[in-house]
């Protein structure tokens, strides 16, 4: 298996200049190209056939992890660096869970967070990661306009998102660390490390005397892509993360879901392993929040 | 067709590829290096085909030709020098790490980064490590044990 034919690959070094070359060619006729661990299968599979390729790996402005009053990643940073960043940590330790695992080394060494949001495939952990932890998506278009979208509104649907053709994704942000913070993800699929049949997120906030102030939950694997879940979230907040509130929690997270039923897993399975992860997910993010 | 300049075992190429050339296929065909191998047909999972883009493993069926232009490149064929296995490479022959061969180029890149940033791996760390390539012979407890020993023999080595 090999590509199309491509006519034209650039490797700009500003973001003006990649927005540049999008811009003259019509909507989907040029593609910009991240990691390529989604992407290159698209394109051997001819799921995919660009006339352009725009290679963002030149473009130094898209990559790192800066920290101020909050936490912003450039699109272009990859997993392994995620990964490796003990700065995330507390409320945005969940990403450094999910970094970790995403498929294999190979993989971790080429993938970046803003390929895996842009291309939103359902069983995938980043978006359901950045869904939980309320992150925002900063873009910018050809003529120059930045405009940031929530998380909940960029991640419509399995390859759907609301970057239009002529935007380029910048960075995801995040609120900064707090004092009582606390997230984990984890999920499950056939091997280890492998795409989520059922992926969990869970991040709270807890006030000075341990009680959950706001917490939210998400989950990845599902046939509608990632989603949040907040009846289950609801029922945390209130709690210290006890046991018997975490089981209720995510009893009504697995009750609530439209959980498919596929050759992967059955319904029923998918909605054990959301009680199953979810509990030992919650569990973590609280104690992250005491830590 | 686009001219790419990439160094590969530290010997610089400069060829033109058509842009949808995937690395892979640049390393076997047009430099007949052909000890990097296509396990999976190009999904992606096998690992057979993994090579390192500037020190770290990659998949070179997952990068088009024209991406690591002005890049390094090591293949299996640059591990060793002068006719010396690599201490990876010893310890895989040693510790009977392959069967039919197949996928062992790739093991040899992948891990060989990995002890490069894993100097004192323990089996559980070898084992996760070795997600990213599929061996379909040995049940990889040969694998996971030429790696440990190779770690000490490194360790030993330095110190
Ligand atoms: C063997 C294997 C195992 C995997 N396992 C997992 C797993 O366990 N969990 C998981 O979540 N994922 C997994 N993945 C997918 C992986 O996470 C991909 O890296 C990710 O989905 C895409 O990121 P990328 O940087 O490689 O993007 P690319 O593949 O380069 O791009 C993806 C899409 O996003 C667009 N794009 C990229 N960057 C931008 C930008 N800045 N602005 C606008 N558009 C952009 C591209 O045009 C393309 O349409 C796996 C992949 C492989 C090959």
């Amino acid at each position: 298996m090999f590509p199309a034919q491509i006519e034209e690959y650039v490797r700009p070094t500003t973001v003006a200049e990649a927005l540049a070359v999008n811009a003259r060619y019509d909507e989907g006729d040029a593609l910009f190209i991240a990691g390529g661990q989604s992407l290159m299968q698209a394109l051997k599979s001819r799921m995919a056939r660009p006339r352009c390729l725009i290679d963002l790996q030149a473009i130094d402005a898209l990559k790192g992890i800066e920290y101020s009053d909050g936490v912003r990643i450039g699109a272009m940073t990859r997993y392994v660096d995620i990964a490796a960043d003990e700065r995330l940590r507390g409320r945005n330790a969940a990403l450094r869970d999910a970094a970790a695992h995403v498929g294999d080394r190979q993989v971790r060494n080429r993938g970046t967070i803003g390929g895996s949001c842009c291309w939103n495939y359902l069983a995938s952990c980043t978006p359901a990661v950045v869904l939980g932890l309320g992150g925002r998506m900063h873009l910018v278009a050809a003529d120059g306009t930045r405009r940031v979208v929530p998380a909940t509104e960029f991640l419509i649907g399995p390859l759907e998102t609301a970057r239009r053709a002529d935007e380029l994704l910048e960075a995801v942000s995040f609120a900064g660390a707090t004092d009582r913070g606390g997230s984990a993800y984890r999920k499950w699929g056939l091997v280890k490390d492998a795409l989520p049949v059922v992926g969990v997120c869970v991040c709270v906030e807890l006030d000075a005397a341990g009680r959950c102030s706001a917490a939210s939950i998400a989950l990845s694997g599902l046939a509608a892509g990632a989603q949040l879940a907040p009846a289950g979230a609801a029922l945390l907040v209130g709690s210290s993360g006890d046991a018997t509130t975490l089981a209720r929690a995510m009893d009504a997270v697995a009750a609530a879901v439209e959980a498919q039923s596929d050759k992967w897993a059955s319904t029923a399975y998918r909605q054990q392993l959301i009680r199953t992860l979810g509990a030992d997910v919650a569990a973590t993010a609280f104690a992250r929040a005491t830590a | 067709m686009q001219t790419v300049r990439i160094t590969v075992n530290g010997t610089q190429y400069e060829e033109a590829v058509p842009p949808r050339m995937l690395l892979v296929d640049f390393l076997r065909e047009r430099l007949a290096l052909t000890g990097t191998h296509v396990g999976c047909t190009y999904e992606g999972v096998c690992g057979a085909c993994t090579v390192h883009l500037d020190g770290e493993a990659v998949k070179s069926c997952m990068l088009l030709a024209v991406q690591a232009d002005g890049h390094a490149v090591t293949t299996v064929e640059g591990l060793s020098s002068n006719g010396d296995l690599s201490v990876l490479q010893q310890s895989f022959r040693e510790h009977h790490g392959l069967q039919c061969g197949f996928c062992t180029p790739g093991i040899l890149m992948n891990m060989t980064d990995f002890l490069a940033r894993h100097p004192e791996p323990s089996d559980d760390d070898i084992r996760h490590g070795l997600i990213g390539n599929l061996c379909r012979c040995t049940g990889y407890v040969h694998i996971v044990k030429a790696v440990r020993e190779a770690a000490k023999t490194l360790a030993g080595g330095a110190g």
